[in-house]
């Protein structure tokens, strides 16, 4: 801590202004020699600077923005909270500038996750996600937007955290379509006629995964695949969820459980439960015989109670 | 005139209550069965009100049970064996034919049973048969995370799901012809007025079926 150079009050002005200075060209000389030294290698040290929003360069080769803000909260909520920094962007970053040897490095998930301890007892392996992924439209697609997709496209390593079994399912949903909608801006326009088949499109946005219908069908007990479908050849058959089976849905489901109902405010679990898929209980023939049988029974009652009046006046006639 | 009290405070409480829960089911389950369309329940609504009725509904159930196992409406629940059959043609007979033509009613309500026969088993078939049934499948759905994958090599949720369909519609069949046959008494409204007041009273002159049936 003691070797900083720049300490915790100036060090976010000296950031900003560094931002400033670096962007425009010519200025970086004088903002880098500001704060040469080392900086120390916590995560409190690098979010020292990097927690700031605006913090970021223009790369010189493409002249694109990048980004270099991380949200520490966010990252310590991630599934990656609990990891120092440095146990991915490996190298001497304790140094500023951060040497150029060290910069520009291409992370790759699947080479990290592979080498975890037990990473092949996974009922769901990377190797499997890496294999799916090659297959998806966002692997294959010639579009320019799609170039070099890889798993950050998706997944921020320093937000994203997978969904848990009991956390509510319409957060769990809102959070996935979230996702995919941060990019597919356009079927959000109103006047977008996509999806438009689709009954209810607006509830099916709200209670299902976009995943679940672009994904093709899983194993039970298999999450997702990561094999992401293109809009032609995606999942069109309401069946699929509405039925007895309800494979596509069984996947969002799994999140649910008996840890759900479990524990404390069990009741309003079970009054508030999200388990019924409509067309579920749907059955033609039980409909039909239930609705048959109520009809032709109130046709009865109402000939019955017919009788009934005739007989009754008939009655009344006698009398007079 | 004959005015007997056979609907203690307790019974009517639970029977209105029921029927009005038993309404509200109704609706929110049409609403959730078919889905949102003109006049249905928004789904969601339909969902934790429908949950919360059947709740309640359970609770109304239990008091029935407990109130005919502790006081005297009880008996009007214990069938009769002898002349059991017989009893059951008459009043079939009654209701197919002898009712069109003005002839007294074969049954006398008295404080020993209110019920004639048919009635009475489609009483004790609904409160001892289909609704713990259908309570039970409505339980069943409500933790149905907790069941197994499959019963019987099917998906258990799906013949919940079923159960649960069939004994509704059954119910609603019984609701049906319940209200029609409750108008089947002395007069057209005797049985409605003493579920209301709790007194079963014959005593409407105007009536020539009442003079006929009272003989
Ligand atoms: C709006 C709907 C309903 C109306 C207008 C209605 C009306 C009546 C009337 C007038 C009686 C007294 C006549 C008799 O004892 O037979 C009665 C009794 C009874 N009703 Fe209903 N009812 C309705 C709904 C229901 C429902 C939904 C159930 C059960 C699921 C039910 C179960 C019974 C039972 C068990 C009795 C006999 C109670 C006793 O005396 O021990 N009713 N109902």
């Amino acid at each position: 801590m003691n070797d900083q150079v720049i300490s915790a009050g100036t060090g976010g002005w000296l950031a900003l202004g560094l931002l400033l200075l670096s962007v425009l060209p010519g200025a970086m000389p004088q903002a880098e020699a500001a704060i040469q030294g080392r900086l120390g290698t916590d995560n409190a040290d690098c979010l020292r600077c990097h927690r700031m929003e605006t913090l970021g360069y223009r790369d010189p080769r493409t002249g694109d923005l990048v980004d270099l803000h991380v949200d520490g909260r966010q990252f310590g909520h991630s599934a990656h909270g609990e990891l120092q920094c440095i146990d991915c962007h490996e190298g001497d970053f304790g140094q500023y500038p951060h040497p150029e040897s060290v910069l520009g490095q291409q992370l790759d998930c699947v080479g990290c996750h592979q080498e975890l301890h037990k990473a092949d007892k996974r009922a769901y392996t990377f190797k499997t996600i890496e294999q799916e992924f090659a297959l998806s439209i966002h692997a294959v697609s010639d579009s320019p937007k799609a170039e070099g997709f890889d798993c950050h496209r998706c997944h921020d390593p320093h937000a994203f955290r997978n969904s848990e079994v009991g956390q509510p399912i319409a957060e769990i949903v809102r959070a996935g379509n979230q996702l995919c909608l941060s990019c597919h801006k356009k079927i959000r326009d109103p006047h977008s006629t996509a999806h438009l088949w689709l009954p209810k499109r607006d509830k099916h946005w709200q209670s299902v995964r976009c995943l679940d219908c672009h994904t093709p069908l899983t194993d039970p007990g298999q999450p997702v695949s990561h094999q992401i479908l293109a809009a032609k050849d995606s999942n069109f058959d309401c069946v699929s969820c509405h039925s007895k089976e309800a494979r596509l849905l069984g996947r969002l489901y799994q999140y649910r459980s008996e840890t759900d109902l479990a524990g404390g405010g069990w009741l309003s679990k079970a009054v508030f439960n999200e388990a019924y898929v409509v067309g579920m209980s749907r059955s033609p023939l039980l409909d039909a015989l239930g609705l048959g049988v109520i009809g032709l029974t109130l046709l009865v009652l109402i000939a019955h109670g017919w009788g009934r009046y005739r007989a009754y006046r008939r009655l009344r006639e006698d009398r007079s | 005139m004959s005015a007997l009290y056979l609907y203690p405070r307790w019974l009517r409480a639970w029977h209105w209550i029921n029927a009005l829960l038993f309404l509200v089911l109704m609706y929110t389950g049409a609403s959730m069965h078919f889905g949102e369309g003109g006049w249905l329940m928004p789904f969601d609504l339909a969902v934790t009100v429908h949950n919360t009725a059947g709740i309640l509904l359970t609770l109304g159930w239990i008091g029935f049970v407990v109130g005919n196992l502790t006081t005297e409406n009880g008996r009007h629940y214990r069938i009769h064996l002898s002349g059991f059959v017989d009893r059951l043609i008459v009043q079939g007979r009654y209701y197919a034919q002898g009712i069109f033509r003005n002839e007294p009613h074969p049954f006398h309500v008295s404080v020993g049973m209110k019920f004639n026969t048919l009635q009475q088993l489609s009483y004790l078939g609904v409160m001892f048969g289909l609704m713990p049934l259908l309570i039970l499948s409505g339980w069943a759905f409500l933790f149905s995370v907790s069941l197994p994958e499959t019963l019987l090599g099917l998906p258990s949720v799906w013949l919940v799901a079923m159960a649960h369909l069939t004994l509704a519609y059954l119910l609603v069949l019984f609701l049906l012809v319940h209200m029609y046959i409750i108008t089947t008494g002395e007069t057209v409204t005797t049985n409605l007025r003493a579920m209301i007041t709790g007194w079963h009273r014959e005593d409407d002159p105007s009536s020539g079926q009442t003079e006929e049936a009272k003989s």
